[in-house]
């Protein structure tokens, strides 16, 4: 397994909500509970700081969302980004996508580094002169100035969604995008605000009779037809969109019997899925419930292929997680980019690597105190036996307050990036 | 008795997590009140199931009854203040619960013949004891009568898991009074004003929903 090498970029104001690459991995954005939005961006390497290999800084920092009122409803509503996507570069602004509850806006993030100078009818300072003095004509010409990065809202995209939203996903054709909420999700083509198209809705007509919601959606990675979404049952639906304008009718349908030596009285509720990722082969799903992790051939809907327990020494503590709301920590979780490794988050700050092909994995920690800059992780364990050796930690001390709910994987390369409540660290795999 | 309190007690958590998200920013999360609903049906079926094995008389209903006056103003303020921050979308997680009662009235073929003829017989006994007349009014017997042989002619549609029918038996008040108390708030008291920005409602809909909740919880204990 790799033994990552570690940079910290911590004390954020606010509780990290979303972390993601962009598609080369050279930006990387978070969301926060504040509305804000932080990219950071990767340094070049250069031949001069071969120690700085390619560490990522605070590229640009912009507010995305404010707090709202509906006052129809009387309800306020959370600033949060719940998800940020990117788009692909197309040129040399970046573009990506963030939502909270019920608005997704399209932002464009774009340098300017020379700005015009030598105006015929303002000074320096942008005063205007007085046209008596202008004796001459001159072309203003651009000069370099110090690097700005800005950050400008270019797309709106409100009032879709009664429900919260809880996914959004951009189509391999780059024209439109799926904003899911609990009960419905809708297409967006990214030149429209004013509308969307329904495409699925789980609604029932009488409200009495819900059972359950959807708790994420994605678009396959090359196939523009084709997205999944997962619910709170456990279950996960793909749909095509050509074969109706509304997807209500799955084209396939995913889900694993019970095993009733499992069954308890919370049962139910640690089955919902949190959420769902297709590998970027696009042959695989891979989904995460509160206690595993599991990866579906797409081919085979009865089953999953692979189970991963994420943290079964909680399985007798379900009551506990219930009663301080453990229970419905929504984890996240990340394919790495070759889809042979896949990583999710725990409690006490632990984040967990599976090995696909050897069957191996590893417990990691992101903290401060045990991570120095270029240190190299060590491996935790988590004691659930009587006899706990000197390093590892038992359950019942477990920091159930420092969660990791949400990771990203760099695409390419074996770069992770894991928040750790409002801290973010990015941890890089060791050369050689 | 165990398994009986560990029920009663997260069906108490679970109400005061259910009032609770009420209150939360950003307004009610469906998912989360599902949830809640799923685990309190949860509860009361092994509630229901462990008083069934232990055979336990009504005796316990007794201590937790609730005088009707308290029942009828906070229920009335309440639900004028409580019909306000809810919208007609919210499903809430009360339907969860209120489809239940009927609906597991409709299943007598569900459950052993025993449960059913217990509870009509503790419904009357109850009645005449007043033991539930907190909980009963006497002016709702009439409709839950009706609401009987309507769930007893209809079919029971699919969707939902099976709950027992000696959930239905041995459980009417605590449904009946959910049922209550949600059905009317979601059915949108026309007469309650919609909007109110939040800090101004705060303070009124603290007290009546306090006893609301009150009331709750002892309807919960009572069993």
């Amino acid at each position: 397994m790799n033994y990552p090498d570690e940079s910290t970029y911590g004390n954020k104001a606010d509780i990290i909500s979303t972390v993601e690459f962009n598609h080369t991995g050279e930006l990387l954005a978070t969301g926060d509970k504040g509305g804000r939005v932080v990219i950071f961006q990767r340094e070049q390497e250069s031949k001069n700081q071969v120690h700085r290999r390619g560490e990522y800084n605070v590229y640009s920092t912009f507010q995305s969302h404010e707090p709202e009122f509906d006052y129809l409803k009387s309800l306020e509503i959370e600033e949060k980004i719940n998800k940020i996507r990117w788009l692909p570069q197309q040129n040399a602004a970046y573009f990506l996508l963030s939502t909270n509850d019920k608005t997704v806006k399209l932002w464009k993030v774009s340098e300017r580094d020379k700005r015009p100078e030598g105006y015929n009818l303002k000074d320096e300072e942008g005063r205007l002169r007085d046209p008596a003095t202008i004796t001459t004509l001159r072309v203003p010409v651009l000069r370099p100035m110090d690097l700005m990065v800005e950050a400008t809202p270019r797309r709106v995209f409100a009032n879709a969604h009664t429900y919260h939203i809880n996914s959004i996903s951009v189509n391999s054709d780059y024209e439109t995008y799926m904003s899911a909420d609990d009960l419905r999700i809708n297409l967006w083509n990214f030149e429209i605000t004013n509308q969307s198209f329904n495409i699925v809705d789980i609604k029932p007509a009488n409200m009495e009779e819900l059972t359950e919601v959807i708790t994420a959606a994605e678009f396959h990675p090359h196939h523009c037809n084709t997205f999944v979404y997962s619910s709170s049952k456990g279950t996960i639906r793909l749909c095509d969109m050509r074969a109706s304008a509304l997807c209500d009718r799955h084209t396939k349908f995913f889900e694993e019997p019970e095993d009733p030596s499992n069954r308890s009285f919370f049962s139910e509720i640690i089955s919902s899925i949190s959420d769902v990722k297709f590998s970027h082969s696009g042959r695989y799903i891979m989904t995460r419930d509160y206690l595993t992790v599991k990866v579906w051939d797409l081919n085979m809907e009865n089953r999953p292929i692979e189970t991963y327990q994420v943290h079964d020494y909680l399985r007798s503590k379900l009551c506990s997680l219930y009663e301080n709301d453990c229970i419905f920590d929504k984890f996240e979780c990340v394919w790495n980019g070759s889809d042979s490794v896949i990583m999710t988050g725990s409690y006490n700050n632990f984040f967990r690597m599976f090995d696909r092909n050897t069957k191996r994995d590893v417990t990691l920690e992101a903290s401060r105190e045990n991570s120095k800059p270029r240190a190299i992780l060590k491996p935790r364990k988590v004691c659930v036996g009587g006899k706990r050796r000197k390093d590892e930690i038992s359950v019942d001390s477990l920091d159930f307050s420092k969660k990791i709910l949400h990771t990203a994987w760099h695409p390419s390369e074996n770069i992770i990036a894991v928040a750790a409540t409002n801290n973010l660290y990015i941890f890089q795999d060791k050369v050689n | 008795m165990e398994v009986q309190k560990e029920a009663q007690r997260i069906m108490t958590l679970s109400v005061w997590k259910m009032y609770h998200s009420r209150m939360q920013r950003g307004g009610l999360r469906l998912h989360r009140s599902l949830q809640l609903s799923l685990v309190m049906r949860s509860a009361r079926e092994l509630y229901l199931s462990a008083k069934v094995e232990a055979h336990e008389p009504e005796v316990s209903l007794q201590p937790a009854r609730s005088p009707d006056p308290r029942l009828h103003p906070p229920r009335e303020a309440e639900a004028e203040a409580e019909a306000a921050p809810l919208d007609g979308e919210q499903p809430s997680p009360e339907p969860m619960d209120t489809q239940e009662a009927p609906r597991a009235e409709e299943a007598p073929a569900r459950g052993a013949p025993r449960p059913a003829k217990v509870s009509r017989k503790r419904r009357s006994s109850s009645l005449s004891d007043g033991g539930d007349v907190g909980l009963v009014p006497s002016k709702k017997a009439r409709l839950e009568e009706e609401e009987e042989k309507e769930g007893a002619s209809s079919e029971v549609p699919d969707r939902l898991q099976p709950s027992p029918a000696q959930a239905e038996g041995a459980f009417p008040n605590l449904a009946r009074v959910l049922q209550r108390r949600f059905s009317g708030l979601l059915n949108c008291n026309p007469a309650a004003p919609p909007t109110a920005p939040p800090a101004c409602e705060a303070k009124p809909a603290c007290r009546p929903a306090d006893s609301m909740l009150n009331v709750l919880v002892r309807t919960v204990v009572a069993f």
